[in-house]
């Protein structure tokens, strides 16, 4: 909608009466919108009352006005920094591996030579993609507990049974394999699409000059899908306070809440189920705030070191 | 341009090396390996002998061949109820969506339309923010969604993005069209339902795929929305048994002792059988339809 670039000043305006009618077929729509979107936005105001469950939302006359105190207890509580250090620990971990596992998999493909051998790894990779989360963390977990295959396998070297769905120093690394597992493939579709817009003659100019098939990789394929590693890049650098909470929530266990609790995972179990409802909106708005400032100041970084911005 | 695509891998040929091929086929193909051999080893599992199963001495072939724990799935009610219930939410959720996008979309495609400016921006603020978690579930318990079917069709059947992704298509429809069967007396919901809609299928089938592959894996929402038990869709029915563990499979039916060993034997396994059996659709669904989805990345990155 942003984009239509049609002449606006040589087109007549729409007779009211038509207009009219033209807005009844999307007031369905506007009104929906309204309702499940805006009023949620204003409903934030909760985060700065005290909120009691039970009483009216959104419009209580004798709701009381606080301040910034759901921030605050939110930031001196004994968990702060255990959340704040888990949801980094895991953002990093992903930003580490599984950010670029698409990346080298789309170059890797890339260079297949036989199609249909090509179109079939292809397929394969996009499986997971397609794999509910609770199937997958349904499947991760078995295949980590006390007798699943990595400890059967453990077994067969000798070595003893470690139960790693309890174990808080393999978390992260069960979160990101699993994390990686799921998206390789789906996540080189976006590269490879890239990719396969660059011009040919490139290529051929680089074969005339005598260059190797990784030189051609290097100068050729991998300037050409720049653009858009720097804006999933400044996407997941936005993401870095937001962990995939939802496959946390399957993956984790009171055990090894120690490594695996992030914020949203915390605001799910105390706020949600708890029933803290001011106190996990401010914690839902400090997490947003905090969001948009690290896509701006990454936006902002790769403007001046690789002159490329989202806006 | 075609004649070009076609020579190039011949001077590829070249110029590469035959061992860098032979490399990258083994490296890819171990990455297959490494994909497909969860999915394959779960599979083994569920149809080898239970005692096998337990032991857990299975890794390359199954042990046996049985579908005793398939039987027993399919005697499970619970299983089947949320089966259905998974349909209603996919089935409802898609034809809602297609119909919001369609009407939607439409009116912003009429030049000159009065107010039009301040609609994009009224559809484009929730794009960027939203209230989150907490305000969109305090909304959804106020006007009685809370253990309601439609809390999970409602919040998932509109969105701002296809509604952009079906405009941009209805933009490429020729306005002659239009303007034609307005001279046959037309009507704008006529030329919608008559005209834009069936030359939209190609979006239209993109954005039910992604609709539908959406609904059947999501949990979450009904995680939050519906605490009775014979309302929650397939992932939930699965979260609990393979996640929470709270459902016994192997006190389905038989309540006879000596068959108590068996069943018990049969539990583990069960988690097995349950995976393939939810996921088979996807699976060999999935190789048919992955082109909407690729084409849905490649609209997305140029709408971008």
């Amino acid at each position: 909608m942003r984009k239509t670039k049609r002449p606006q000043a040589d087109v007549p305006r729409v007779p009211p009466k038509e207009a009219v009618k033209l807005y009844l077929i999307m007031l369905p729509v506007l009104i929906y919108i309204f309702i499940f979107s805006y009023i949620p936005l204003y409903g934030v105001v909760i985060a700065f009352q005290d909120y009691t469950p039970g009483s009216p939302f959104l419009f209580d006359p004798s709701i009381k006005w606080v301040g910034l105190k759901h921030f605050t207890q939110f930031m001196s509580s004994m968990y702060f920094w255990r959340l704040i250090k888990n949801t980094l620990v895991l953002s990093l971990y992903n930003l580490i591996f599984v950010f670029w596992a698409p990346i080298i998999f789309a170059l890797l493909v890339n260079e297949i030579r036989p199609r249909r051998y090509k179109k079939v790894v292809q397929t394969i990779s996009y499986l997971p993609h397609f794999i509910s989360s609770v199937v997958v963390a349904g499947m991760v977990l078995s295949f980590v507990n006390a007798d699943g295959i990595i400890n059967q396998l453990r077994g067969m070297i000798g070595l003893s049974a470690v139960a790693y769905n309890n174990d808080p120093n393999a978390f992260p690394w069960i979160y990101t394999l699993t994390n990686m597992w799921k998206g390789f493939g789906f996540g080189s579709i976006l590269y490879l699409s890239a990719i396969s817009a660059v011009d040919n003659e490139l290529y051929e100019a680089a074969n005339l000059d005598g260059a190797t098939r990784w030189q051609k990789m290097w100068h050729i394929t991998l300037p050409s899908i720049k653009p858009t590693i720097a804006i999933q890049l400044i996407f997941a650098v936005g993401g870095l306070l937001s962990a995939n909470s939802e496959m946390i929530l399957l993956l984790y266990n009171p055990a090894i809440y120690e490594t695996s609790d992030v914020v949203g995972t915390y605001l799910y179990r105390e706020s949600l189920l708890g029933g803290k409802f001011s106190s996990g909106t401010a914690i839902g708005l400090f997490t947003s705030a905090i969001n948009f400032i690290l896509v701006f100041a990454a936006n902002t970084v790769s403007k001046k070191i690789a002159d490329f911005s989202l806006w | 341009m075609e004649h070009a695509k076609n020579t190039a891998p011949k001077n590829r040929i070249r110029v590469g090396s035959p061992a860098v091929d032979v490399i990258i086929i083994i490296v890819t193909l171990l990455i297959c390996a490494v994909t497909l051999y969860p999915m394959y080893y779960v599979f083994i599992m569920s149809v080898s002998e239970p005692h096998a199963v337990i032991a857990k001495d299975i890794f390359l072939l199954p042990k046996g061949f049985q579908l005793e724990s398939y039987k027993m799935l399919f005697a499970n009610k619970d299983m089947w109820t949320a089966y259905k219930n998974t349909l209603i939410y996919v089935v409802s959720t898609t034809v809602l969506m297609l119909i919001t996008c369609s009407v939607g979309a439409y009116p912003l495609t009429v030049d000159g339309l009065p107010g039009r400016k301040w609609v994009v921006r009224f559809l484009l603020v929730p794009m960027y923010f939203s209230g989150g978690m907490i305000p969109t579930f305090l909304l959804m318990n106020r006007i009685g969604l809370y253990d309601n079917r439609l809390a999970i069709i409602l919040p998932a059947c509109v969105s701002i993005w296809y509604m952009i992704l079906v405009h941009t298509f209805f933009r490429s429809i020729p306005n002659s069209l239009r303007e034609s069967a307005f001279l046959d007396g037309a009507t704008h919901l006529q030329v919608l339902t008559k005209i834009f809609i069936p030359l939209s299928k190609p979006i239209m089938a993109v954005i039910a795929i992604y609709t539908i592959v959406g609904v059947w894996n999501s949990w979450f929402n009904a995680q939050i929305y519906l605490p009775s038990r014979e309302l929650h869709p397939l992932q939930l029915y699965l979260q609990r048994v393979l996640i929470q563990k709270s459902v016994d499979l192997s006190t389905l039916n038989s309540t006879e002792i000596e068959e108590a060993m068996e069943r018990m034997f049969s539990s583990v396994q069960l988690q097995y059988s349950i995976i393939i059996f939810t996921t088979l659709p996807v699976i060999f669904t999935y190789p048919f339809f992955q082109k909407y989805f690729i084409k849905g990345i490649m609209i997305g990155s140029l709408k971008g």
